[in-house]
């Protein structure tokens, strides 16, 4: 107690002794190379770093915009920024306001909680950088379209990403940039949660995109690496949850994507004539839609994915089929309504999992009939169909051998369920009605 | 006569009512079946979303709201086609005419009788299987829950007004309960599959789908249940999206009283069918 009180007057001091200009001061003072301590304290912005420093916050020291222009502006490399509170950048998207600004190599920004700014942290022409374990807030009053990308990198080749929470933002943008690596980041509440363009050799993953419009577009880049990342809740108007636009040479592998709209959706991938894509043990559940692709998907590989109670578990636009010829495969996929058998024990279902719902097919045709999804008339209409084949469309893909358990990646870190208990009293309170009204009447029978 | 003794004779019917409906086999049957298979498919729906302990509106779940709008129309119907035709025939209604009481009485003795026997029995079933998601922590909040008994509610009531008109129309149980099943038949399957073909045909667009399909009260129950508990109308594709475009979360009064004008003009055809036949 008598040391927090202790610790708190002596920030106080500090912050006090320290003129709110003396941190470009110091920062005129030292030479290239050296640290500067800021403990605690708020500065005003804007800071523009011209020198290779290394800046070490501690105890949150405050670099405050209030509300104009960019806030902390790096324009030296080699630049470490750790530790600091910064925030109220302006708001003009125009100008690219942002939390921090970098316009040099191998600038390191970690540990930092950036708040109440347009865009975050914006890298361009920046290579080599480290962006780490940040936590960055936009502003949640603006209209989405009116906010700024939480993370840009614009032209800027070969950077780390990891570990960063961002929320309330438009986009995390990538673009025309190489060897990005994109890991462990939590991004929720924005846009596109991530939008990913013309950057070859990337990697991404274990990240969460939540509650985003759409959680991952990824356009226009090849040799992309998309694994183990969750991607859920991601509803709107036309929302999904990972959308590929003429991508090349994808592995799409053990993802999760839970409750979007749509779950993969392909429009255009692989582009390239001799480029394939790979989706391989993913997880694809309770969306409405699981996978939808436009016209086609050739040289794709769908293998031991897992595809449960989606509402239409696999969309092709404008109906037809998957063709084998195009190089579309579908292989051990898990299909949770698989009605086949496994007689021999093997694992793998004895009979081909072939996609047929007949209102699936009247759907993809024609979009405006899902307004019947959930009729005991269109349930009626799939038994007929399953009981007289004359009706039965052709399926629009067949898995030969479907997995019959579905296959979890593991190391996915699980939502704890807990019981609810409000939920419990209002179900034991209509259950004492309904019994007591029943019980209460049949009594005064007997008497 | 006075609005005590109103009062005291319309109760008096209304809990005769509610002793018959008890004692009714098909009620009992009914009642059962609702019950095992809400609690059947929550357990079902539940299993599946111990993903990660993310789940959200499988096919499974929606299967409840399916359940529903199989069964429900199905109990109210036939109660309501039972409750005057059955008594016509074997002839106590005309011994209850007998009595110093006027038709809207009886009718409205019924009525309640029925009403208060179908909500006890719907909330055995939701008790049931809401004590279940309350356990296995599931993702449908109080609100959704309750707002969906309430729903459910309305639509007994609908099918019931629905069946005691034919019950009052027609002279012959035979006939009432045959109407009944045709009445359920119609608004359950054939309502919709009419329209799906339909709309192949003439190709229309989607507001008027949209606006036509409101036409089905089992349609109206299906959006306004959707949106309760998704909160959005996203699954129902283009017409979902433009319903939500247009009304919003103005849908749920507004589909509340077209379920309550669906039971209200019923009721009153019946009422007007009753004072002129009577016990005959």
């Amino acid at each position: 107690m008598g040391t927090g009180v202790l610790a708190v007057l002596l920030t106080t001091l500090v912050a006090q002794a320290q003129p709110t200009s003396l941190l470009s001061e110091r920062l005129a003072a030292v030479a290239p190379g050296d640290t500067i301590r800021v403990v605690g304290g708020i500065y005003p912005g804007p800071l523009r770093i011209t020198k290779p420093v290394v800046l070490l916050g501690e105890q949150a020291p405050v670099i405050d915009g209030r509300g104009q222009g960019t806030v902390v502006i790096i324009e030296a490399p080699d630049v470490v920024l750790q530790g600091f509170v910064i925030r109220n950048s302006g708001r003009s998207l125009d100008r690219e306001n942002a939390g921090i600004a970098v316009h040099a190599d191998r600038v390191t920004i970690a540990d930092n909680r950036i708040e109440n700014v347009l865009f975050g942290i914006y890298l361009r022409q920046a290579d080599s950088c480290r962006i780490l374990r940040n936590t960055i807030e936009g502003d949640p009053t603006l209209d989405t379209p009116r906010r700024g990308d939480l993370i840009r990198l614009w032209y800027s080749n070969n950077a780390l990403i990891q570990d960063n929470t961002t929320r309330y933002g438009r986009d995390v943008v990538i673009w025309f940039a190489r060897g990005i690596v994109l890991r462990g980041n939590t991004i929720q509440f924005g846009r596109y949660g991530l939008h990913f363009m013309y950057s070859d050799s990337s990697r991404i993953e274990r990240n969460r995109m939540l509650h985003n419009s759409v959680g991952a577009y990824l356009m226009y880049s090849t040799r992309l690496t998309f694994r183990r990342n969750l991607l859920a809740y991601n509803r709107h108007a036309s929302a999904i949850g990972v959308g590929l636009k003429d991508m090349d040479e994808v592995t799409f592998e053990e993802n999760v994507l839970v409750d979007n709209q749509i779950g993969i959706f392909i429009d255009n991938s692989p582009r390239a004539i001799d480029a394939q894509i790979r989706y391989l043990g993913n997880v694809v559940a309770y969306n409405d839609i699981g996978v939808q692709a436009l016209q086609d998907a050739p040289r794709s590989i769908f293998r031991d994915n897992s595809l449960l109670e989606n509402y239409e578990q696999v969309d092709l636009v404008g109906g037809g089929r998957f063709s084998e010829a195009n190089g579309t495969f579908w292989e051990r996929n898990y299909w949770s309504d698989y009605r086949g058998y496994d007689a021999d024990r093997d694992g793998y279902g004895d009979v081909p999992y072939r996609a047929v719902a007949l209102f699936d097919a009247l759907t993809d045709r024609t979009p405006a009939f899902r307004l019947f999804a959930f009729s005991p008339a269109v349930q009626a209409l799939e038994l007929a169909a399953r009981a007289f084949p004359v009706i039965r469309p052709e399926p629009k893909l067949i898995d030969v051998a479907p997995r019959m358990q579905p296959l979890l990646p593991e190391g996915i870190p699980a939502v704890p369920r807990r019981p609810r208990p409000v939920l419990a009293l209002g179900g034991l309170a209509l259950l004492l009605i309904g019994g007591l009204t029943i019980g209460s009447a049949r009594l005064r029978r007997l008497r | 006569m006075t609005t005590t003794t109103v009062r005291a004779t319309v109760s008096l019917l209304a809990r005769k009512e509610l002793h018959d409906a008890l004692r009714n086999r098909w009620f009992v049957l009914y009642t059962v079946v609702f019950a095992v298979l809400a609690l059947a498919l929550s357990w079902i729906g539940l299993a599946g979303g111990q993903l990660y302990g993310l789940a959200g509106f499988g096919r499974t779940t929606a299967s409840l709201i399916n359940l529903i709008m199989l069964i429900v129309p199905l109990m109210g119907l036939t109660l309501g086609a039972l409750s005057l035709a059955l008594e016509r025939e074997q002839g106590t209604l005309l011994y209850i005419l007998a009595q110093p009481v006027v038709p809207g009485e009886v009718l409205l003795g019924k009525l309640l009788g029925l009403a208060i026997a179908l909500t006890a029995a719907l909330s055995i079933g939701f008790g049931l299987s809401g004590l279940l998601l309350a356990w296995r922590g599931s993702p449908i909040g109080l609100g959704a829950y309750l707002g969906l008994f309430g729903l459910t509610i309305l639509l007994a009531l609908l099918s019931l007004s629905l069946g005691i008109l034919f019950s009052s129309a027609l002279p012959r149980t035979a006939t009432a309960l045959g109407s009944a099943l045709f009445a359920w038949l119609l608004l359950v399957f054939l309502g919709d599959l009419g329209l799906l073909g339909s709309a192949l045909a003439l190709r229309i667009s989607v507001e008027q789908l949209f606006t036509f399909s409101l036409l089905n009260p089992l349609q109206v129950f299906k959006v306004a249940a959707i949106l309760l508990l998704r909160s959005d109308l996203q699954v129902l594709g283009p017409a979902g999206q433009y319903a939500m475009h247009l009304y919003g979360w103005r849908l749920l009064p507004l589909s509340t009283s077209v379920l309550l004008l669906w039971t209200l003009i019923p009721l009153i055809l019946a009422y007007l069918f009753f004072r002129r036949r009577g016990a005959l």
